[in-house]
């Protein structure tokens, strides 16, 4: 009981990281056919710089602040600068976005060593407490809790607000949102930076998370995140929550009885969705 | 009568397909303004050339004496034109009413009363107001299109074969709705069914092969069978 | 301007050309006999097995426009199964050829089957999914510790005639001329040029009646395969297999190697192969004056990224242009002079 209890609670945890990470891939995905191969560099740039930040300013929130400002602004110029030249290209545009995920990679290790950093939580996240039996490590419990925390602010954003019916709208038909009069690539911009900024969070939550961080982890998690779209549909919000819930207790369980085949599962979820369901379980584009 | 949208020798290409090759059409304000011609002539690719959504090679489109030919699509809608597509452009999985909203360009008293004045002309539309679009059948949709280009205070609206695979009780329907817009609105129309366009069009434009071949008071086409026969296969 | 004017242009330079690389090929033949550094032989060896895992590669992006971020994993395949096979049993030539053919097996049926599900789908998942299954492939050589010996990676002897440096050279040198010469001649085959159709334009080839799925799987394992047998030289040459014949870094260096050398043209994949194996063994020495010569790779991904969005043709396209561009203006003054004359 004990085990099923902290298995399921690990696996939400790090399926809201990998959430943080496919929000954003999703969205950007479905607005403009643009999957962006450097979004895990974007990540890997929230963890350093936030856990720099919170190393030297000593408080946890201005390193996650900084973590999703460095985001939104690493992601505002990849998108003038990188994505937009090469827009209508998909294979320019594939290319280049991997290129990019090199370059942020060694940026970040010109900027911070190329050796992992540690990084701790912060004391009152620090520990755990029991309920009933169940020993719950507090700092997972926040991942959980901001990860939802994020995911019913961009719900609500997007079910009430006109930028957001502006973006679903687009997701479904992008020539239809121009010819009403919307400038279609402003408001994808807009996710862009969004999406970058929640990359990055996700980023500076897995520190503490797994202790250390490194660079080369913005891989590892965005072929998560990746495995994540598929799943749940390219273009899906609510899909990317619970594909990657889906993902995450799957990894934690697998992890946890047969280890070596953790990552198989998952891959093997992502080619049944894809020979039966190529626009995802919960998803509509094709 | 002023003239509110001039296309002057426009040329587009879709990939390397030469498809409009030489469109040409004055579109005199308060007027219907009907597009006929056989499938395939262009009709379609003239209103999405109209809207920037393929934009031209060559030649003007001039709108209330503005060129807006090499104006991306979201400022040529800017402008005052508003479109609905021959697959109607619903957005599958947003409710009626949030169709209607991502149309709105501000909540001021004068799009709320083109709102009401809409849903009075279209019951069906306020009846499934919680409903997704994409659930709407063939007519709810296309006066669901309809409805979302009218909310804007556009002085052109562009609709394409609104009557397509509709029930006739329902052209009539919609066919009504667009008489009653004429008061206020500019229309073009592109029209296969012969007895729609010739009720309500003032003036009509033949397209073939991406040209315009033939244009004149409706009246002219009501009567001449051989234009007719020739252009159209109808008599 | 004469269509025939053009034309000749065209012979007298593909004449040039060949005879450049017929000159160029035989230099290199010569090169260890007259240049006894074991190192540049090396370095030269390295380049030829990557020349040809980067044509392996632009078979795929240049001539059919597909995108893949896990060619690693063919490398890979390769790479480890004549490790293995040397290591479990014998090294020795049967085994080698045993191995040679188990890799074939493999990257085919992968590259198959990972063509099979995603290349009738938009670009992006063939690329997603070969990017994870190369990850599937890490974890694997990582896990897998009886055959793989996890990150270490094992070293292993092999078969007499590889033994010996300047044959290798040599070995590698022929597999690389007579890998370009193949891949020219597919390329140029009518299957060839239904690839380039693809590339150019998938909707109308669909149209006129070519099954462009299956097209594209047969690029896929051409490719795959061939990727295969450069990660079987790679491992010969070093005696020794790891886990980073699986890692991004190798399908990376493909990837610049292609793009910066000039996609769509094979002999770009074989420049950029020499370019970035020569830089980064001279930058690597550099490292030592200043540190961010470590970071070598930075350069190149940035060059990279210019490349794709400025010169999307690489070196050897831009460099054609240019020269056909002066060439054709070279014979129209001719003509002209011609005419008036
Ligand atoms: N995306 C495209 N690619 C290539 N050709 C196209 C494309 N879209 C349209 N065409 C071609 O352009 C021509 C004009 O098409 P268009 O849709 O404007 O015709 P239409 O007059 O609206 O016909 P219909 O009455 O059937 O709606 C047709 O021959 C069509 O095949
Ligand atoms: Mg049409």
């Amino acid at each position: 009981m004990d085990v099923f209890f902290n298995l399921t609670l690990n696996g939400l945890a790090t399926g809201m990281l990998i959430f943080l990470l496919a929000a954003g891939l999703t969205l950007i995905f479905g607005l403009m056919d643009v999957l962006n191969f450097a979004h895990g560099g974007l990540f890997a740039w929230g963890a350093y710089s936030g856990t720099w930040l919170y190393a030297t300013t000593g408080s946890f929130i201005i390193g996650i602040l900084g973590a999703v400002v460095t985001g939104l602004i690493l992601g505002l110029i990849t998108e003038r600068v990188i994505i937009k030249p090469v827009y209508g290209n998909h294979v320019q545009q594939i290319l280049i976005t991997l290129g990019l995920m090199l370059v942020l990679s060694e940026l970040l290790k010109v900027v911070w060593g190329p050796n992992q950093l540690s990084a701790t939580a912060p004391d009152f996240l620090k520990g755990s407490f029991e309920v009933g039996g169940v020993i719950i490590i507090k700092y997972r419990l926040f991942i959980i809790a901001v990860g939802l925390l994020v995911f019913f602010a961009v719900q609500y954003v997007l079910k009430n607000t006109k930028i957001g019916l502006v973006v679903r709208a687009g997701v479904m038909n992008k020539e239809m949102v121009q010819a009403l009069g919307i400038n279609i690539k402003k408001v994808f911009m807009l996710v862009f930076m969004v999406g970058s900024g929640m990359a990055a969070l996700s980023g500076v939550l897995l520190g503490p998370y797994s202790g250390v961080i490194h660079a080369e982890m913005g891989m590892e998690f965005a072929i998560l995140a990746f495995i994540v779209v598929v799943i749940g549909g390219m273009g899906s919000f609510p899909g990317s929550i619970l594909a990657a819930i889906l993902v995450g207790l799957s990894g934690s369980f697998m992890a946890y009885y047969v280890p070596d085949l953790a990552l198989a599962a998952n891959m093997l979820l992502m080619a049944i969705v894809l020979i039966f369901r190529p626009q995802g379980l919960f998803g509509w584009k094709g | 009568m002023t003239i509110q949208l001039k296309l002057n020798e426009v040329e587009t290409y879709i990939g390397q397909f030469h498809i409009l090759q030489g469109i040409s059409l004055e579109v005199r304000k308060g007027e219907v303004t009907v597009l006929l011609g056989r499938n395939g002539a262009g009709k379609t690719t003239t209103l999405r050339t109209i809207m920037g959504l393929n934009p031209s090679t060559k030649g003007t489109i001039t709108f209330n004496n503005e060129e807006i030919q090499s104006l991306p699509t979201y400022s040529v809608a800017q402008k005052g034109i508003g479109y609905v597509p021959e697959d109607q452009g619903i957005f599958s999985e947003l409710t009626v009413e949030e169709n209607l909203k991502v149309a709105m360009k501000n909540e001021s008293d004068s799009t709320k009363e083109r709102l009401n004045y809409i849903l009075n002309l279209f019951p069906d539309l306020k009846k499934f107001w919680k409903k997704p679009g994409g659930l709407l059948s063939g007519g709810q949709k296309q006066m669901l299109s309809i409805a979302r280009a009218y909310v804007n205070d556009n002085e052109l609206l562009l609709i394409d074969e609104p009557s397509k695979g509709l029930a006739p009780i329902v052209v009539e329907k919609v066919m009504e709705s667009i008489i009653e817009m004429k008061d206020t609105t500019t229309i073009v129309l592109v029209e296969q069914n012969f007895m729609m366009a010739s009720t309500i069009g003032d003036h009509f434009y033949i397209i073939d092969d991406g040209q315009t071949v033939q244009n004149g008071p409706m009246e002219v086409l009501k009567e001449d069978d051989e234009m007719r026969r020739k252009y159209l296969g109808i008599a | 301007m004469g269509g025939r004017g053009e034309k000749k242009v065209k012979s007298i330079f593909v004449q040039r050309k060949n005879i450049v690389y017929t000159i160029i090929a035989i230099l290199l033949i010569l090169f260890p006999f007259m240049n006894d550094s074991r190192s540049m032989m090396i370095l030269f060896t390295q380049v030829f097995i990557f020349a040809i895992f980067a044509m392996s590669y632009d078979l795929l992006l240049g001539f059919t426009g597909i995108v893949s971020f896990g060619h690693a994993m063919f490398f890979g395949i390769g790479a480890y199964a004549v490790g293995i096979f040397m290591k479990q049993f014998e090294p020795t030539l049967p085994y080698f050829l045993l191995a040679v053919v188990i890799t074939i097996l493999i990257t085919a049926i992968v590259s198959y089957v990972v063509g099979l599900l995603t290349l009738r789908l938009k670009s992006h998942f063939y690329a997603m999914l070969t990017l994870a299954f190369a990850s599937l492939f890490l974890v694997l050589a990582e896990k897998w510790r009886t055959l793989t010996h996890g990150n270490d990676g094992f070293t292993f002897r092999t078969p007499e005639i590889f033994r010996d440096r300047l044959d290798f050279y040599l070995i590698c040198l022929v597999s690389m001329i007579v890998v370009f010469l193949l891949l020219n001649r597919f390329t140029n085959s009518p299957l060839g040029k239904v690839l380039q159709a693809i590339r150019e334009n998938e909707q109308r080839t669909e149209s006129l009646g070519y099954s462009v799925i299956q097209y594209k799987i047969i690029a896929s394992v051409v490719s795959g395969v061939l990727a295969g047998f450069a990660g079987i030289l790679y491992s010969v040459s070093l005696r020794f297999v790891n886990t980073s014949v699986f890692t991004m870094d190798i399908t990376l260096d493909a990837l610049l190697m292609t793009i910066i050398g000039g996609v769509g043209t094979l002999i770009g994949a074989i420049i950029g192969a020499g370019l970035i194996e020569f830089a980064h063994h001279w930058l690597t020495e550099l490292a030592k004056v200043h540190w961010i010569f470590e970071r070598w790779i930075i350069f190149f991904g940035i060059i990279y990224i210019l490349v794709v969005m400025f010169f999307p043709r690489g070196i050897v396209g831009t460099v054609r242009n240019i020269k056909l561009k002066s060439k054709k203006r070279v014979t129209d003054k001719s003509e002209q002079q011609k005419a008036a004359g």
